[in-house]
């Protein structure tokens, strides 16, 4: 890693986002955080970012869900690897019936549950930014 | 019911139509009448009547006919049959086919009112049955979704904040202030593996179960079971034999449910053996059907408590005191039942038990299918899980 990576955080608990923001922070990330997809989805589009971290639950049900489909649709932001983080496994499954467990939102993502142990959260961020690296696709 | 309830009266006679206007002018209800069968089922839909009354005996469609198509139509009309004096074995026989009461000829008035009060009472029932049975599964999809929101997300908020704060302490903490935090940090663990367990305990879905069953070993979930009870296990230095008979019999089923309703019999199995001891799974193949035997050589279960087992947030402390959320075999037997198999237990107080999964058999169908014979226990504890 020649920079420094800077990482999106759109979750609506900021207690949660403190916990996983010190753990990224502390291994040299940049963070910033969006508290509602609306916020989030205007940050990642007025600055360029290397990875999302994206709640599912957030407000009224599923935001999490849109933003991601939202994201998928974007030409500008269809690439950027996406980290889901949700606190249960099963919501993703049956927002998509019929799918996998696991669907592809886009092309590069990774789904942990919450609480996420930090050097599990470690590994996979390193992981989706070493993939889009090798994906040759600037994601920036 | 909102408003007056409507009933309908089919009948070819002009007089028993007349009659029964008569009879029930003035009693608050919206009536409508039908000379025929045909007639009556056309009104059927634009009247939408709460009752229907239909004369067995008519020229044309038979009172059997109407009663069929009514059913097709809407199952939750009710209906009474008029049948003449002699003819009572119809009135019974159109009971048996839905009809929800029968009036014989010739009938008084009082009669006849009486009925219809009472088959105006069982259609607002019916009602009140179905709006309590919706809203019943909506209280339980609700209940799913606030435990496992409401509950886990400020549990994980918790512990996230936990794991950060053990890294920046970890250079600076005393022993005890390191072991404090590792209470901390497994108490809260068991809370959400609880709160977790208690979810999927009420929103277990069997339809989906059933609908993303595929052919797979039973080698895979036995494997993975084990894998995620050894940690468990391996503290209370507790063994656990494998033994898979190769090449593994297979079954129609969900590899993630089948696993958890494994894991389940496993940490039991855990909880209940004493230090040291052992476990050992089995899997065999016997008419047809895969029996996956979980046995341990721990406490038992005393025979009264055998019936209770497998009942929601039945709990009993392990060896150790452990505690449990009351519903693993629960769940464990709700996923068996999904993949169409039994679960039973077999338990000497003092000695251990087994618990024995039984799942039918998926045939041989080319390589990698199971045999059809019981054969011998091939692998033996040196396999182990691997």
């Amino acid at each position: 890693m020649s920079e420094r990576k800077r990482l999106m955080i759109i979750d609506d608990d900021p207690d949660f986002v403190a916990g996983i923001r010190a753990i990224l922070d502390g291994a040299g990330y940049e963070t910033e955080v969006a508290y509602n997809p609306k916020d989030g989805f205007a940050a990642l589009k007025a600055r360029p970012h290397d990875l999302l971290l994206l709640d599912i639950m957030m407000g009224r049900g599923a935001e999490g869900v849109m933003m991601a489909r939202k994201l998928r649709k974007d030409p500008a932001l269809k690439d950027l690897p996406i980290l889901i983080i949700t606190g249960i496994r099963e919501q993703i499954a049956f927002m998509f019936p019929g799918q996998a467990v696991h669907p592809n939102f886009v092309p590069l993502n990774e789904l942990i549950e919450k609480p996420v142990e930090p050097d599990l959260l470690l590994e996979r961020v390193k992981a989706l930014l070493q993939a889009a690296e090798t994906r040759g696709q600037p994601v920036s | 019911m909102e408003g007056k309830a409507r009933i309908l009266v089919i009948d070819d006679e002009e007089i028993v139509l007349d009659s029964c206007t008569e009879i029930l002018r003035g009693e608050g209800y919206q009536l409508a009448t039908a000379s025929d069968g045909m007639r009556g089922l056309a009104l059927v839909k634009e009247f939408r009547p709460d009752v229907v009354v239909v004369d067995l005996k008519m020229p044309g469609l038979s009172g059997f006919d109407v009663l069929a198509r009514l059913r097709e139509a809407d199952p939750t009309v009710v209906t009474v049959v008029i049948t003449g004096y002699a003819t009572v074995s119809s009135a019974v026989e159109a009971m048996k086919s839905g009809a929800y009461d029968f009036l014989p000829k010739p009938f008084t008035p009082e009669e006849f009112r009486l009925i219809i009060r009472r088959a105006v009472e069982k259609r607002s029932l019916t009602f009140e049955a179905m709006a309590l049975r919706r809203e019943r599964d909506l209280l339980r999809e609700h209940f799913a979704a606030i435990v496992s929101h409401e509950l886990k997300a400020p549990l994980a908020a918790i512990q996230q904040n936990i794991f950060v704060l053990e890294r920046q302490l970890a250079a600076t903490a005393t022993p005890d202030q390191r072991e404090r935090l590792a209470r901390v940090k497994a108490r809260m663990a068991d809370l959400i593996q609880m709160v977790d367990t208690w979810r999927r305990g009420v929103s277990i879905d069997i339809e989906a179960i059933k609908s993303r069953q595929v052919p797979v070993s039973v080698r895979i979930p036995i494997d993975k079971a084990v894998e995620s009870a050894l940690v468990y296990a391996t503290r209370k230095a507790v063994t656990i034999d494998v033994a898979v008979p190769e090449p593994a019999p297979r079954v129609m089923g969900d590899q993630g449910t089948l696993t958890e309703a494994l894991v389940n019999l496993l940490s039991n199995a855990v909880k209940f053996s004493r230090d040291g001891g052992r476990i050992e799974v089995t899997a065999e193949v016997r008419d047809d059907e895969v029996r996956i035997a979980v046995t341990d050589h721990g406490v038992g279960i005393a025979p009264d408590e055998l019936p209770h087992l497998f009942e929601a947030f039945y709990t009993q402390p392990g060896v150790g005191g452990e505690r449990g959320s009351g519903l693993g075999l629960a769940v464990s037997r709700r996923i068996v039942e999904a993949h169409g198999g039994a679960i039973t237990v077999q338990s000497t107080p003092g000695q251990g038990s087994t618990f024995v999964i039984t799942l039918p058999m998926l045939g041989d169908d080319g390589p990698g299918g199971a045999r059809r014979e019981a054969e011998p226990l091939a692998a033996s504890a040196k396999d182990g899980p691997r």
